[in-house]
């Protein structure tokens, strides 16, 4: 199916190969032809795909680059920087949150000099929280001090990844380089592309890693890195970095030109379309600007004098190039995917007024419009829009709003929400059914419970109509553990599945109040919440009962990333619960490994093929981590085993509202993930609990007890009864994964075994 | 081969409606990969894009153009040659049809006939052809994405069909061989039955008109920071179109009210009345499934100790016979 062109050079043929893939997937392909030493990564949309093809790839045994799954984007930049430090060639990609979340590590990465590839998939940054493509994170990178390449199709992804590395590594510049492309329609559409048959091709233009700068590799040669300045010193620091920042130019005209001659693809500073005489034009970042082309030729056919500015390049800005551009232009629209609030005008419209500002004989007059935010579509006809904005203040020789934005619009009053249902709290949620008693001798609570058909008088804390996948366990689950909490509750989501099918806006299916907040940061949040609300009351400013329970609810990728901010909160011993559904990975971005994966464990960063067999490590013993921060209950559930997890939650409700803070995790079945039958959703959590794989205890005032043993019901499974059920797992269970299946087994009957000491001897 | 007509552009466009889990994705990226690279077209092809989650509606585009041309439109199709319907229940969630070109073609996947489709498909020229690829897929015991492909490639017959079935082959040999055969079939059967219809209602033919949809709330009526002050209103919406042929259906004889239904539900989809027994305590009671909101996971079915829950075939009659409505707090209208 594949065609193959030809190109001759120098009496070298370097096949291309004519191939029909995403913009994620030409990052990958180069990454993988250049096979770089390491990456470090966290997955977030839509940049996740980079880290997923490259783990495909590597299960096929195609590249050597070590992937490493961080615990979260600041994570990975540390992973990067500590990597790059050795001279190693470092690749790493993210998005939006990601971005900023390891944004503090940038200027480090640059000004400390080291060099580094990042493909940032742009997205619309937080809040309100939107996972589709704008440029709201780009503008984050511009003062970092990373030269910025921008890639407007799947060809320019895989071409300037290549030219990427090349640059950062120049000695004239050893500078990270950032190639920008956009979020969905670049990540994510198909188009033909061509690249190189032969890997060396690539390996041969980049050239070897370059070794000449100080480095740490030789304990011969020991250096001292990242030393505190004062400000001669910084300032000079500085200095050096912005000449290098500038001399990037340069390079790259140099690097790209040899590239042209490879491939017979060229990439100036700016990409101008039909701007030899243009009087109008537009001037757009990536995707939207080919969009405009089209209509830029339409609108000549009417004898109208449109054209097209693209940059290829944002840092260093090409100020020159772009003054050259606009000589003959009268009026420039431009066009941005982000704005710089209150600075009348979005970041690049500065930039480039600031540029013609310094050609005297310049008249171009500049509109600003901010349009498609948050992955709002750019169609034909807005770009026709936008020209026709241009030629209204060409004609009238006026432009009456400078700066504004596009695309928004008033709404209609009989449309805005309405309250669908009576605010539901308070005795609504109590049943008066629960019998909670201390049991000062033992220490701990004796809990009786109403049966689960009692309990369905009790209304359901979440509405029905949420978008989960049909036979989700996190959704029973959760309202499975409400129904052990009497009166009101405050929730907070850390952003996951249950965040995400719960608040599509405009709709809600939480009844009582519920926060999102990002989920590396639920914990604390929810902790000054919850301060808040009872420095209010002790105040007098607040007049609500004292039985308000404080729940966080996380997925554990939450728990991954989040960890400090959950031990934070649990050593602050606030009056919360946390609440972890743990379905064995990141199943809302696509099912990348978590740390509480199980070894071998099938995701789509931890694939099976020759080289590799599924995740590399074991999971992730999250509960005894929180035990011990020694607060006063954690607790184990499944919905297999209803009367247990109420309990549990009753438990919990007493804690969190007379002691502390509690910390809880429910294994969940994601069938869409696991590869499991909607239909056997519990099935196969009875099965997790009864292989010991998901032992149900509690740890109560630092006493574990187990609830329910196995064993003694004479219901132990082994390990494989479980395995057996999911897709992703199933492979353990063949001959040659023997070895696998046996670390994966003895590492559950060491945890076990461990666990029934505990539960025989309370000091433990 | 040259494509059968093109618009101003030079673009020949196919949107595909359907639900997450159907497999609409991979069967636009097949379509499109054949197209690009098998017939040597310029192609595109992307989807609607969401989170990762099944049973939510899903489109997925693909545009086709002379090799020389060079395609830049970035922007779902509103104006397609050709749409293909996923799944039936679509029609009355999804304005599928919206935007169909004169003598446009609507492929659905229904194991109803042209007269029965009639009634609800307002197409005023065109061709409307059926697949029931529901029911190939579970003879076959493949998916229904494969069976729709065979129809589309009956449909796009500028396309290679050995092009798709190379790629079965290529899909399927390593990993799971016994599918190879499998999948051909299903593929050839959508091809082969595919029953294509003319239809010609009105005297002037004209393009299916088209609205871009968007959110109804606008500047002035959005509250300020994206906070949601109606709690709940999620149960205005209606999941029927999740489900993929299959319900719970409850005998109220043989139940036992013992509530393990609902404990496993991830819908909340069950209804319970309060009644005060002879011996004058409250008794609940479970009186019928909602099926606004059942995506027919038949969890509860697994669940059921009694085996008053079974999985029946989804008929507007099997509906008929469990469906009950809970009662929320409405407020009332004025």
């Amino acid at each position: 199916m594949k065609t193959v062109t030809e190109n001759k050079l120098f009496d070298q043929t370097f096949e291309q190969i004519t191939t029909f893939e995403s913009g994620n997937e030409m990052a990958a392909i180069a990454a993988a032809q250049i096979n770089y030493h390491i990456m470090g990564y966290f997955p977030i949309t839509p940049s996740t795909e980079i880290a997923q093809y490259l783990d495909q790839m590597k299960a096929r045994g195609e590249h050597d680059i070590q992937l490493i799954p961080a615990d979260g984007e600041h994570g990975s930049a540390g992973i990067c920087y500590g990597a790059a430090l050795t001279g190693a060639r470092v690749i790493n990609a993210t998005s939006a949150n990601g971005l900023m979340y390891m944004l503090e590590q940038l200027p480090v990465q640059s000004g400390t000099r080291f060099p580094m590839v990042m493909n940032l998939v742009t997205r619309s940054i937080s809040g309100p929280l939107d996972i589709r493509g704008d440029h709201s994170d780009l503008y984050y990178a511009l003062n970092t001090g990373w030269i910025i390449l921008t890639a407007r199709t799947p060809q320019a992804v895989y071409d300037m990844n290549i030219l990427a590395l090349k640059i950062a590594e120049d000695r004239r510049v050893r500078l990270p380089v950032i190639v920008a492309y956009d979020g969905f329609f670049t990540s994510h559409q198909k188009r033909k592309v061509n690249y190189f048959k032969d890997k060396q091709v690539v390996q041969n233009f980049v050239g070897p890693a370059s070794t000449d700068a100080p480095l740490i590799r030789d304990p011969k040669k020991p250096i001292t890195i990242g030393a505190h300045m004062n400000g001669d010193d910084l300032l000079n620091n500085h200095y050096q970095q912005s000449e290098a920042l500038y001399r990037a130019e340069a390079v790259f005209l140099e690097i790209a030109e040899s590239f042209n001659l490879l491939s017979k693809r060229h990439y100036p500073l700016l990409d101008l379309y039909l701007m030899d005489d243009a009087e109008i034009a537009l001037f757009l970042l990536n995707s939207a600007a080919e969009t405009a082309k089209d209509v830029a030729d339409q609108l000549r056919t009417q004898g109208i004098k449109a054209g097209v500015i693209s940059p290829n390049i944002i840092r260093p800005f090409p100020a020159e190039a772009i003054r050259k551009a606009l000589k003959k232009v009268s009026i420039l629209l431009i066009g941005e995917r982000a704005d710089s609030y209150g600075a009348h005008g979005p970041n690049l419209t500065h930039e480039v007024k600031s540029a013609v500002q310094e050609d005297q004989q310049n008249n171009t007059r500049i509109i600003s419009r901010v349009f498609g935010l948050g992955g709002k579509d750019f169609y034909p006809d807005d770009a026709k829009h936008f020209f026709f904005e241009a030629l209204a203040a060409l004609d009238t020789k006026q432009i009456a709003k400078p700066f504004d934005y596009y695309g928004h619009y008033p709404g209609e009053v009989n449309q805005a929400l309405k309250p669908v249902i009576e605010p539901q709290h308070g005795d609504m949620f109590k049943t008066g059914l629960f019998k909670l008693t201390e049991d000062a001798e033992h220490n701990k609570i004796d809990v009786k419970i109403p049966s689960l058909r009692e309990l369905t008088e009790k209304p359901k804390r979440l509405a029905p109509g949420h978008g989960a996948c049909p036979g989700c366990g996190i959704l029973s689950g959760l309202e499975l553990f409400f129904k052990g909490i009497e009166g009101d509750i405050v929730v907070l989501f850390q952003t996951g599945c249950a965040y995400v099918v719960t608040t599509g806006y405009p709709y809600t299916s939480h009844k009582q109040t519920m926060i999102h907040n990002l989920f590396q940061n639920g914990p604390a949040t929810l902790s000054g919440t919850l301060e808040a609300f009872h420095e209010l009351k002790v105040r007098g400013e607040l007049d609500v009962s004292d039985d308000v329970t404080f729940i966080m609810i996380t997925g554990d990728g939450g728990m991954d990333i989040g960890m400090g901010s959950a031990i934070g909160t649990a050593l602050r011993n606030h009056r919360l619960i946390m609440l972890e559904y743990d379905n064995e990975g990141y199943m809302n971005t696509g099912s990348q490994m978590s740390y509480s994966t199980p070894i071998g464990h099938m995701t789509s960063t931890s694939n099976i093929g020759r080289t590799q067999s599924g995740k590399s490590m074991h999971h992730k013993d999250t509960v005894q981590i929180m035990a011990a921060t020694h607060m006063p209950y954690v607790f184990t559930g499944s919905e297999a085993f209803p009367h247990d997890l109420i309990k549990k939650a009753a438990k919990a409700q007493w804690y969190a509202q007379n002691v502390g803070t509690v910390y809880g995790k429910l294994l969940m079945t994601c069938p869409m993930n696991w590869r499991t039958d909607d239909q056997y959703g519990t099935k196969v959590m009875e099965a997790a609990v009864n292989s010991c794989f998901f032992p149900l205890y509690e740890v109560e005032n630092g006493c574990t007890s187990i609830t329910y043993n196995p064993e003694q019901k004479g219901a132990k499974l082994p390990i494989e009864s479980w395995l057996r059920f999911m897709g992703k797992a199933k492979h353990l269970l063949k001959d040659s994964n023997k070895p696998l299946l046996f670390a994966f087994e003895k590492e559950v009957e060491k945890r076990w075994a461990k666990l029934k000491i505990k539960d025989e001897l309370a000091q433990l | 081969m040259e494509l059968p007509r093109t618009n101003e552009l030079g673009y020949f466009s196919i949107r595909l409606e359907s639900i997450g889990g159907l497999g609409a994705n991979l069967a636009g990226k097949m379509l499109a990969e054949a197209g690009a690279l098998g017939s040597g077209f310029n192609g595109v092809n992307f989807s609607s894009y969401g989170s990762e989650k099944k049973g939510s509606p899903v489109k997925s585009f693909v545009l086709f153009s002379d090799n020389e041309i060079e395609i830049r439109s970035h922007s779902p199709i509103e104006e397609p040659d050709v749409i293909g319907v996923f799944h039936e229940a679509l029609f009355k969630t999804t304005p599928v049809l919206s935007g169909l070109q004169t003598d446009g073609i609507v492929l659905i996947n229904s194991s109803k006939s042209i007269e029965q489709l009639s009634q609800f498909i307002d197409l005023s020229q065109g061709k409307i052809a059926i697949i029931d690829a529901h029911s190939i897929a579970l003879k076959e015991k493949t998916r229904v994405n494969t069976a729709m492909l065979g129809a589309l490639f009956r449909i796009c017959d500028f396309l290679d069909p050995d092009d798709l079935l190379q790629t079965i082959r290529k899909t399927f040999e390593k990993k799971y061989p016994e599918l190879v055969d499998a999948n051909i079939k299903t593929f050839n059967r959508g091809y082969q039955e595919v029953k294509i219809h003319t239809v010609k209602n009105s005297i002037t033919a004209q393009k299916g008109s088209f609205t871009r949809e968007r959110s109804e709330l606008g500047y002035l009526t959005q509250e300020i920071g994206g906070v949601i002050s109606t709690q709940g209103n999620s149960l205005l919406r209606d999941l029927a179109s999740s489900r993929q042929g299959f319900i719970p259906a409850l005998e109220k004889e043989s139940c036992i009210n013992c509530a393990a239904c609902d404990a496993v539900c991830p819908d909340f989809c069950f209804v319970w009345e309060e009644r005060i027994n002879k011996r004058g305590k409250k008794r609940m009671l479970l009186t019928g499934i909602d099926y606004q909101y059942c995506k027919g996971c038949l969890k509860c079915v697994e669940a059921c100790p009694s085996n008053a829950l079974r999985k029946v075939k989804e008929s507007d009659q099997t509906i008929s016979e469990s469906q009950d409505r809970i009662t929320f707090p409405l407020i009332k209208g004025e």
